[in-house]
């Protein structure tokens, strides 16, 4: 398993459990998911009754970005008011399934999808606003475009972790995404960096992957986030900004649901890959310290003569 | 092996094995103790002139013999950040192991990355000639492990980037087919 699935799933194999037709029982459980996302499951009232809440850290930062919209269009009839502490929920009737299987699955699917489909607004009105900006463009030449398409749109910044935050923003001709990302130690910044590197290189070495967004990084602030309050350089490179240029390839209709997941993985991914490589390296210096310790034991010069026994079983002993 | 590798490691062992000639000595300051002299360095009369082995200004090997012990340290190629990094994650894995070496100090000698320090009863418990093979195969395979974490370092990191960016791959034939 190289990359990661979209998914929360233990919320997809609890449901297809529950979904399965197996006897109603109670269900009470927290699932984390990544970002510091939590879901409750829950059956309040019935057995049969299942309250999927989430609480999400920048939640109201993806409202104001439209994802109650979002959320309505996949959840619409199973919305319910939120259960306190959680910002979102959804109450899934058994008794009142889809009669069809793939149906079924669908559902499923989509409620495994909550934190995706949470975080997806701010994207899915980037692309929006990127259609748009990219239309009105059109109708004029480089030359005598009025000051606001040729710039853009505002910037929406999503602190979906304490230090760490996305940022889109969407042009005439493109869509940025940033990350920010913070490293707690030396050595995942060093790891990260040549991580990045061959993210940035990727694209230029490899001939398939020309069609690929463009990744940029640094560690000082890039350009298109000059207006941002709120963020202050600390100069030491602990904080790296990894940039996604989206083009126009990548955001049509076709394409988007899929590009947005996983761009969203993208923090994830990474990260887990350095967590990776720095524990194969632990039980590769594992290894390679039992093979010195074993030319050091070469040093010790074989035991001395072991006592010896006569066929019968009786020892020699030296008169004293 | 390297054409440079090959004089630097054989003038280490020479050096070494002529340094380790060592024998019991107590202690002259205080009654009924008896220390590494390189370590106490009491008395200036029993440690005999350090020597300096280096292949380049970032690899080299102090060895300091005196009558009773001799310490050895050595300097590992770090060629930029990322094998400084991995020289320190290997050491402080090696010297936090110190007990089961015996030979291994647990701090090195200011400037170098790790150091030994081989004392007379090291000597007499083990054979001599074979610690020495020990001190050189040490040197010989701590590049190989470090040059090769790097390489699987880079390896990966290619390997994660790619396929991260394979699958937007089908983007650009999307669009060649609408």
């Amino acid at each position: 398993m190289l990359l990661l699935d979209y998914e929360n799933v233990l919320i997809r194999s609890l449901l297809t459990e529950r979904f399965s037709g197996a006897p109603p029982a109670s269900l009470d459980q927290i699932v984390s998911d990544f970002d510091g996302v939590t879901f409750h499951l829950s059956t309040p009232e019935t057995k049969t009754k299942i309250l999927i809440s989430i609480n999400v850290k920048c939640f109201r930062e993806l409202v104001q970005y439209g994802a109650q919209q979002v959320l309505e269009r996949e959840y619409g009839p199973y919305i319910v008011a939120p259960e306190p502490g959680y910002d979102f929920s959804v109450l899934i009737d058994l008794e009142n399934l889809p009669d069809d299987q793939t149906a079924r699955e669908d559902l499923i699917m989509r409620l495994a999808l909550l934190k995706r489909n949470a975080m997806a607004a701010p994207f899915e009105r980037a692309f929006d606003e990127f259609a748009q900006l990219a239309e009105e463009a059109s109708r004029y030449t480089s030359e005598s475009a009025p000051a606001g398409v040729e710039e853009g749109g505002e910037v929406m910044s999503i602190h979906y972790r304490e230090e760490e935050a996305i940022y889109i923003k969407a042009s005439h001709d493109r869509v940025t995404v940033i990350f920010s990302t913070v490293f707690r130690e030396e050595t995942d910044r060093i790891f990260g960096k040549v991580f990045l590197q061959e993210f940035v290189d990727a694209r230029r070495r490899v001939l398939t992957l020309q069609n690929a967004p463009q990744v940029l990084f640094r560690n000082d602030r890039p350009l298109e986030l000059a207006g941002v309050p709120g963020l202050e350089d600390s100069g030491d490179g602990k904080i790296s900004y990894i940039t996604f240029v989206l083009f126009p390839r990548h955001l049509t209709p076709q394409r988007r649901h899929e590009n947005i997941s996983h761009i969203q993985t993208f923090r994830d991914y990474f990260h887990y890959h350095i967590k990776a490589s720095k524990a194969y390296i632990h039980t590769r210096m594992r290894k390679r310290t039992a093979d010195f310790l074993q030319v050091l034991n070469r040093a010790r010069p074989e035991n001395e003569e072991r006592e010896r026994k006569t066929a019968s079983g009786r020892t020699f002993r030296v008169q004293g | 092996m390297s054409q440079s590798l090959r004089p630097y490691l054989q003038c280490v062992r020479s050096s070494l094995t002529a340094a380790l000639a060592i024998s019991n000595f107590a202690s002259q300051t205080s009654e009924r103790h008896n220390v590494p002299e390189i370590e106490a360095a009491s008395s200036p009369e029993l440690l005999l002139n350090p020597l300096t082995v280096s292949r380049n200004e970032n690899e080299k090997v102090l060895i300091e013999p005196s009558v009773n012990s001799v310490r050895v340290s050595i300097r590992i190629k770090q060629a930029d950040e990322i094998e400084h990094i991995l020289v320190h994650k290997l050491t402080r894995f090696l010297t936090q192991r110190a007990e089961s070496f015996f030979i291994l100090r647990r701090k090195p000698v200011k400037g170098y990355d790790i150091s030994f320090l081989i004392t007379n009863f090291h000597t007499e418990a083990m054979l001599k000639n074979k610690l020495v093979d020990f001190v050189i195969s040490f040197m010989e395979d701590v590049d190989k492990e470090i040059s090769e974490m790097k390489l699987f370092l880079n390896a990966r990191a290619r390997f994660v980037a790619e396929s991260f960016l394979t699958p937007a791959i089908s983007a650009g034939t999307d669009q060649i087919l609408c």
